[in-house]
């Protein structure tokens, strides 16, 4: 098995799609920085102090000014009394969430690229890892060999969780390495609240505890990788189903952006929540983020993506190797 | 012939969405033939060579080589065979070697040796490490016999191997296939739509048509089954009369008439024309091609 | 090179995957199995009231609380009273100033009674030179409901609720900060031009004179009247809304404001 591995892998890294990623978030993450720096620069300029405090607060009175408009909607509401409550929460003991700093960075980057960025960069890996076979005519080849099916594939997937990880490790590593310079290194002890649960509109804070940021970015991290995991798993089955890798890639792409809208106005719709594109944003459960849907909570979301991921696996399985080649 | 076959078929069926394309193929394969697998495009060669390779599921039916069923001890078979299904489709962004390497990693049997060795055969050391998609058609077909003979399979199975070659290439490729089953021993199954290439390269023939074999025999004897004579004469008309009264008889181009040969009846109705007055300018025997045996065989169903 | 590359990744992603899978599971125990108990929200006490000297010396701090006008309702620059002042006592003092905007669309009396009860707040409060402050065009208007019936009896009602909150509001600026220059912005007439304007403008000037009194009962508090600023051309210094001031109202604001608050060299006020 090792030696599949290793072929699948040759495979990935020949037809360069690793550097890709990894040029991708080399260039992404500069962006992100220089946008953080400047917004931090622009909120100490108007508010005359870099006073993080001072800086919460006003954010606390801007989101109170917003809840006061008529014209909002409800599920909005709902996020920003949520995210009024956790703020003051923050600032009573105070804490300051954003402190800046390399590991601040890093933690928010993931959180933001969580639904969206992150399963795209591995939806690029998963997409042809089967069906650029099954096009380029190799899996003839492959299929020839003294070697079951299933362990061809199996093959295939384990160099589809190692590319993720490698993925998720290189995003954890330039974000921190790169944001660094610009935030400074430190800050990985800065302490940090988590345990916040949603019912209703109401933040529940008894479970609310604190953890050191390194603690608070290696569960986060995990969280991400089990999202990235799931995401690569359905690029994976789609893979196995489809001999077009462009197609792959579009119901891949479909169906993460219509996640990404769903998530802002399903609340009205509760079996919405079983789709995986909805349940993709882990982290917000770690933050105590309003979720989309009433009734969601980590262990369901985990739950949903398992279950998606463990069927995308019987699935591929079984078609891979009963299927008839031609 | 007693000999164990490397390569049996048996009773082989597919039906896809309640169509029957096989309709019960059986053959064998002996040590050191080389085995025709003859037919037009759509009569079944490429699905029941995939079913050969494992890569179609048979609906019933046994495939068996080296004794080993492909079905139920898929890898112990498929340690005895190698393999080129349509086009050598290698990957282009690997070197030849890689690629070598990637299906070597594949059978534990193989030792890192055996790498240079079939480099050799197929004469590819040169160019060996450069990428795949810098190769040409040629070089690409010979790597791909270089793959195919990694582990040194007993039965090598080449659909349409001369494909897309210049002449040159064509008749290397011939060459070198007679050669492997004459100085290694081993049995390949050529398919091909080109009767002529068959009849250059295989001992044995099957000839499919529709999901079926309709004829299964060594070259020699197919041909000599339907050797002809070929008469120049004049007139036409009288002879054609007078040699209708004795067996059947087709006009040939350029106002000749073909019998079947029967080296006892010939010089009969030799005598039999000479003596009706006929002049009789040329008399030859002909070996058929197998364009007109296909022809014979299928009733009129073209090739192509 | 290119040999060794493979090895390399294959070793890092397969320790990535250990790594990820610990994280997960600690995530898993940390959210979903542990049960904690509840954080004492005042853990870290002390570190709060250390922080006033992180105040430079060479800033003016101004602190901005209560209602739509001191957040700036109305102008389309989006500055507001509070914007304006900053931008002349930046001109007179030549040096740099901090401000906290703490308004609140729609905040009434009681509201502010209650955000000042908020640790940051005070700690706003505290740290201000200069505190500037609306409050009570809510109690008074309530959007402009309360106008439409004009019930004398409940609207004098509202304005001993008003007065006695506006107590307990300087009281609690004045506990924070005994030193900070309070300047309260007071109320005017917007429905000046509108039928029964003489009730109103009774009404309103009622409540000016109470809450000028209030202010009169604590040290540098100073009630500013904007009544007249608006008596004439209202119209042209409303914003489209009729209630709020416009960009042209805020400068008038900010301009009597900024008149009162006098400025050294150094930036620190007197």
């Amino acid at each position: 098995m090792t030696s599949l591995v290793h072929n699948e892998m040759l495979k990935l890294l020949r037809k360069k799609r690793l550097y890709v990623i990894i040029l991708i978030i080399a260039f992404l993450v500069p962006l992100f920085t220089y946008a953080q720096f400047k917004q931090i620069q622009t909120a100490a300029e108007k508010l005359g102090t870099d006073d993080w405090r001072t800086r919460l607060q006003q954010e606390i009175v801007d989101t109170q000014n917003r809840l006061s408009s008529s014209r909002i909607q409800d599920e909005w509401r709902k996020f920003l009394k949520v995210r009024l409550t956790q703020q003051q929460y923050y600032l009573d003991n105070d804490i300051n969430p954003q402190a800046p700093g390399a590991p601040t960075f890093m933690r928010v980057f993931a959180e933001n690229s969580i639904d969206l960025l992150l399963p795209l960069l591995v939806m690029v890996v998963a997409a042809d890892l089967v069906s650029s076979e099954a096009s380029g005519g190799t899996i003839k080849l492959l299929l020839t060999r003294p070697v079951q099916r299933w362990r061809i594939l199996l093959s295939k997937y384990l160099a589809l969780l190692l590319s993720v990880s490698f993925i998720v490790l290189m995003v954890g590593i330039l974000s921190y390495l790169i944001s660094g310079i610009v935030f400074g290194y430190g800050g990985w002890n800065l302490p940090l609240l988590t345990g916040f649960s949603v019912q209703g509109d109401e933040l529940v804070t008894n479970s609310v505890h604190m953890v050191p940021q390194w603690q608070y970015i290696l569960m986060e991290f995990g969280l991400v990788w089990f999202v990235c995991v799931a995401v690569g798993t359905l690029t994976f089955m789609l893979s196995v189903l489809l001999r077009s890798t462009a197609a792959v890639m579009g119901i891949m792409l479909a169906s993460l952006i219509a996640g990404a809208i769903l998530v802002n106005m399903v609340s009205s719709w509760e079996s919405a929540k079983y789709f995986f594109m909805v349940n993709l944003q882990l982290t917000n459960y770690v933050s105590g983020m309003a979720l989309p849907i009433e009734g969601m909570s980590l262990g369901f979301s985990m739950a949903v993506l398992a279950v998606w991921t463990i069927a995308a696996l019987v699935i591929s399985f079984v078609v891979f190797t009963k299927r008839d080649v031609y | 012939m007693t000999m164990i076959p490397a390569l049996q078929v048996k009773d082989l069926r597919k039906t896809i969405k309640r169509k029957e394309i096989i309709k019960g193929i059986s053959f064998s394969l002996y040590p050191g033939e080389v085995f025709g697998f003859l037919g037009p495009n759509g009569a079944g060669k490429t699905t029941t060579i995939r079913m050969i390779v494992g890569l179609i599921k048979p609906t019933s039916g046994t495939i068996t080589i080296g004794g080993k069923s492909v079905t139920s001890q898929f890898t112990e078979a498929m340690k005895h065979l190698g393999c080129i299904v349509e086009n050598p489709e290698l990957y282009p962004y690997l070197t030849g070697w890689e690629n070598l390497e990637h299906f070597a990693r594949m059978d534990k049997s193989i030792p890192k040796t055996r790498l240079n060795e079939v480099i050799e055969l197929v004469g590819m050391d040169r160019r060996i490490h450069d990428k795949v998609s810098t190769y040409s058609l040629g070089m690409r077909q010979r790597l791909g016999i270089a793959q195919a003979l990694l582990g040194k399979p007993k039965v090598l199975i080449l659909d349409e191997p001369t494909n897309g070659l210049d002449p040159a290439g064509i008749r290397e490729m011939r060459e070198f296939i007679r050669r492997l089953a004459r100085e290694e021993g081993l049995s390949v199954l050529v398919s091909s739509h080109l009767l002529s290439e068959i009849q250059l390269l295989c001992d044995r023939v099957a000839i499919i048509s529709k999901g079926s074999v309709i004829r299964t025999d060594t070259v020699d004897k197919l041909l000599a089954e339907q050797e002809r004579v070929i008469w120049r004469v004049s007139p036409v008309d009288r002879a054609m009369q007078l040699l209708s009264e004795e067996t059947s008889v087709k006009e040939g181009l350029d106002g000749t008439l073909i019998t079947l040969y029967d080296s006892e009846q010939v010089p009969v109705w030799n005598k039999k024309l000479i003596e009706a007055g006929i002049s009789v300018s040329e008399m030859k025997t002909q070996l058929p091609s197998l364009e007109d045996l296909f022809l014979e065989l299928t009733g009129g169903e073209t090739i192509d | 090179m290119k040999k060794r590359t493979l090895p390399v990744i294959i070793a890092i992603s397969s320790f990535s995957v250990l790594l990820f899978l610990f994280g997960l599971g600690w995530a898993v125990k940390d959210q979903l199995v542990d049960t904690h108990s509840e954080l004492q929200p005042s853990t870290k006490e002390t570190a709060g009231n250390t922080e006033p000297s992180a105040k430079k010396d060479n800033k003016i701090t101004v602190a901005a609380i209560g209602d739509s006008l001191t957040r700036g309702t109305g102008d389309d620059n989006g500055k507001g009273y509070v914007g304006y002042l900053i931008e002349q006592l930046k001109k007179k003092s030549g040096s740099s100033i901090a401000v906290a905007n703490s308004a609140i669309k729609g905040e009434r009396s009681e509201g502010l009674v209650e955000q000042l009860k908020q640790p940051q707040i005070q700690r706003q409060i505290a740290n201000a030179d200069v505190i500037v402050m609306t409050i009570g065009g809510n109690d008074l208007f309530r959007g402009g409901e309360a106008l439409q019936s004009l019930d004398t009896n409940s609207i004098e009602d509202s304005r001993i609720q008003y007065i006695k909150n506006l107590e307990i509001i300087y009281g609690a600026i004045r506990k924070q900060n005994p030193k900070a220059e309070v300047f309260h912005v007071g109320l005017y007439n917007p429905f000046i031009n509108m039928q029964e304007s003489e009730l109103t403008t009774a009404i309103v000037r009622d409540w000016n004179f109470a809450a000028a009194e209030s202010a009169a009962k604590f040290e540098k508090v100073v009630y500013i009247p904007t009544f007249d600023l608006f008596q004439l051309r209202a119209e042209d210094y409303l914003y489209s809304d009729q209630f709020h001031p416009n960009a042209e109202g805020y400068k008038l604001i900010a301009e009597r404001v900024a008149s009162l608050i006098t400025v050294q060299e150094e930036g620190k006020t007197k």
